[in-house]
């Protein structure tokens, strides 16, 4: 019998409220998140505003519920940037072997060597700041990792006798890097997504903080906590309330990718 | 991968654990002084500020930044104010206005030096005047456009003409159009500053500070320091916490003013809480076509209520003022009243003068108040039935390419600092493009007339704005400062362009 998988309960559980809690927020909030009403500002946590109420008299809850959706867009916007460009990248690497496989190979360590922090504050600086151009310039930062982890996946596919078969009965390159090794190392690109997701969420929030990422009003974690800096003394809950979020979906994410792992890795199945 | 798991969760308690401790510390600690043969021998201040300059040259840059630093440090001008906004004696020990008040004639010190080496005579002053108009670039040198003639009677003496008598203008020697400039000093204004002033400067780290020392020829009253230093913060709580764990002793303005209290409890500091001439101003592109309707302009400051906007983006502190005159200035009215918060009439405005469920792009600059302003503004707006866009440009290059020298914007927020800038900022050439003859008229007579009639006009003037609502005045700025307990010399009121860095003692 297959055991549990903790990780990937855990994960596949928090990644789910966050997804869910996301959703709920396009029909419903407590209350309007950027609304700005100066009677309400700085509540204690009550039954009306269970997280309490910020500066601007907004209700932390409600914007810790629309900040999932910036969370989830950046995400979903960086791994897919560096998923569309490093998974070909990768199985092309792969299957052109000599001079043009290192080419890209060697191109792709000159981009890991690049802090992927530094080209979003440069993208922030050249186009101006605003979510996509952070996550896109956080995407491209991450297409290396993808890269590489698909090339391996790809060369062992590349070895098996099927491919061989179908290299030898005459079959283009193109169809055998869609048809036989792509559906092969989708696993890997399942994981590397997830763990990357919770890079650009990181990513995301540390560039929210430095002015970078996303611009006010719209809720996001990271400004959340840039905005409750001036408050650390008087109400950390400010704080608390979206770093505990970010550690939380960051968690998820990555609990998600571990289970995915080790659920798509036939090798650690009976490892205790 | 149980032990995977364990390791991640781990690892989560332990993020937050360092969460709720950086949530809780602060350190403190305060740093000695030297001593030495003058006053505070070789003693030595840092000096907490935001908004680093662009270049050292106000001769060619815009920004209140470079004067902030430079004038009366480094460069002085032949008249000052005082704190109390009197013009005083600085490099002139007096002068005297002709009976048709065109010609002054003004007695120079005789002992002031440049940095450089070379006496401070009349002739740079002449040199000085006529460079504003031959080389300057920035839009504040026409206050000098008056000045029909200067010249040098004796090397102490100098004598300027004025085409028209102006009451402006003496004022107007007071800020940074009056620094005194040698002329074998001007080849790198950008980088290397050379003025008569009690500071010299000394070193530039861009991005961090500037680094003045005490100028040991200075013909006045010696500094107090030896050394000081201008730290500048991008972010407020870094400035609050630079002091508190005692890598600044003075916080020049405080960014953050929710967070004062944890300086007013602690009896380590002083707070210093006065006025000064910062005006933060929502402006308006008034070339745009939406702004060209009164209705529009009127209904946009009649859906902001200023108390509940001072109260929420700056905890209070400042003050309403409703134009473009602070209550230091002799012609200040309480003009709140003009256009008094009033959320129906201005949703009716809007409907009656077709802009309701318009887009307006609202560009900040990358300040405190402006980021935290703007989305109240924003979201009062948004009330009266426009749609407000927020863009964040960085301050200062991106915001004044953008904002102040193309006018791409709709809407701004940003403090005008400079004294008496009313003139300055309502007309057609200023990013405001405010295209007023009637007001340009009151300004003409202001200028021209006697006291009474200055006053007058003056006065009728910021009554036009604001019942043209050219913009809407947010507030005025407090000057807010916090310093270690035992920094002498402070200013109460920030009044002028310069922060007078002589006068700091220990």
């Amino acid at each position: 019998m297959k055991r549990l998988n903790p990780s990937l309960i855990v994960g596949g559980a928090i990644v789910a409220v966050i997804v869910l809690m996301a959703l709920v927020s396009f029909v419903w909030t407590p209350y309007d998140a950027t609304l700005v009403t100066p009677t309400s500002r700085l509540l204690k946590p009550s039954w009306s505003h269970w997280f309490g109420t910020d500066k601007f008299g907004r209700d932390v809850l409600s914007q810790i519920m629309v900040g999932s959706r910036t969370t989830l867009f950046v995400g979903v916007v960086a791994v897919g940037v560096a998923a569309v460009i490093g998974v070909p990248l990768g199985i092309l690497a792969a299957m052109v072997r000599r001079w043009p496989g290192e080419a890209i190979m060697r191109a792709n360590d000159l981009l890991l060597a690049f802090p992927a922090l530094l080209l979003a504050i440069m993208f922030g600086a050249v186009f101006g700041a605003s979510t996509l151009t952070a996550m896109i310039a956080i995407g491209i930062a991450s297409v290396p990792s993808f890269a590489r982890v698909i090339r391996s996946g790809a060369l062992q596919v590349m070895r098996t006798e099927y491919v061989l078969a179908a290299r030898a009965a005459g079959r283009r390159p193109v169809p055998i890097a869609v048809r036989h090794v792509l559906p092969n190392v989708t696993s890997l690109i399942t994981v590397q997504a997830s763990v990357s997701f919770a890079i650009a969420v990181l990513a995301e929030a540390a560039l929210s903080f430095l002015g970078y990422g996303t611009p006010p009003p719209t809720p996001s974690w990271g400004r959340m906590l840039q905005e409750s800096q001036e408050f650390l003394f008087s109400a950390p809950r400010l704080a608390i309330f979206p770093g505990i979020a970010i550690a939380i979906a960051v968690l998820g994410f990555n609990l998600l990718g571990d289970g995915l792992r080790d659920r798509f890795d036939p090798k650690l199945e009976d490892r205790p | 991968m149980k032990s995977s798991f364990r390791i991640r969760a781990v690892a989560f308690l332990a993020s937050a654990a360092v969460l709720a401790l950086t949530a809780c510390s602060a350190g403190s600690s305060t740093s000695g002084g030297g001593s030495g043969s003058s006053p505070g021998g070789d003693q030595k201040l840092s000096v907490g500020l935001v908004a680093e300059p662009a270049s050292l040259d106000f001769t060619t840059t815009d920004g209140a930044a470079i004067p902030q630093a430079l004038l009366g440090n480094v460069y002085e001008t032949l008249v000052k104010q005082d704190d109390s906004g009197k013009i005083v004696p600085s490099l002139a020990k007096s002068w005297t206005v002709s009976p048709d008040r065109k010609t002054y004639t003004f007695d120079l010190v005789d002992n002031a030096k440049f940095t450089n080496g070379k006496q401070f005579t009349a002739n740079d002053a002449v040199f000085s005047i006529n460079r504003v108009k031959t080389a300057w670039t920035i839009s504040l040198k026409a206050a000098m456009d008056v000045v029909a003639s200067a010249k040098a009677l004796s090397p102490t003496q100098l004598q300027v003409t004025l085409a028209k008598p102006s009451n402006d203008w003496l004022f107007r020697m007071t800020t940074r159009i009056g620094a005194m400039f040698s002329e074998s000093g001007v080849s790198a204004l950008a980088t290397d500053p050379v003025g008569t002033g009690p500071f010299k400067f000394s070193k530039w780290n861009r991005g961090d500070s500037i680094v003045m020392v005490r100028n040991d020829d200075y013909w006045g009253s010696k500094p107090f320091f030896q050394q000081i230093t201008l730290k500048y913060f991008k972010d407020a709580t870094a400035l609050n916490n630079a002091l508190l764990t005692g890598t600044i002793n003075v916080i020049g303005t405080v960014q953050a003013p929710e967070a004062l209290s944890q300086f007013t409890s602690n009896d380590k500091y002083q707070v210093i809480e006065g006025t000064t001439n910062g005006e933060v101003l929502l402006s308006f592109n008034n070339s745009r076509p939406v702004f060209k309707d009164l209705r529009t302009r009127q209904a946009i400051r009649m859906a902001i209520d200023h108390k509940a906007l001072l109260d929420t983006c700056w905890a209070g502190r400042g003050k309403l003022i409703g134009s473009m005159v602070p209550p230091t200035d002799p012609w200040y009215e309480d003009l709140t009243g003009v256009a008094p918060y009033d959320l129906a009439k201005a949703k009716s405005l809007l409907q009656a003068s077709g802009a309701a469920g318009k887009t307006l792009r609202l560009r900040l600059p990358t300040l405190p108040y402006a980021t935290s302003c703007g989305q109240v503004v924003k979201s009062m707006l948004e009330q009266a039935g426009l749609k407000v866009q927020i863009d964040q440009l960085e301050f200062p290059a991106a915001w004044l390419t953008t904002v102040f020298k193309n006018a791409d914007y709709d809407m701004s927020i940003i403090a005008h600092v400079e004294p008496r800038d009313l003139g300055a900022v309502f007309n057609a050439k200023y990013y405001t493009r405010y295209d007023d003859p009637t007001l340009q008229g009151y300004l003409a007579a202001a200028d021209s007339g006697d006291e009474a009639a200055q006053v007058d006009n003056m006065k009728k003037a910021a009554r036009r704005l604001s019942e043209q609502a050219a913009g809407d005045w947010l507030f005025l700025l407090p000057n807010l400062i916090v310093a270690d307990k035992n920094i002498k010399g402070l200013p109460t009121n920030a009044i002028t362009e310069n922060f007078d860095l002589s006068k700091l003692a220990r």
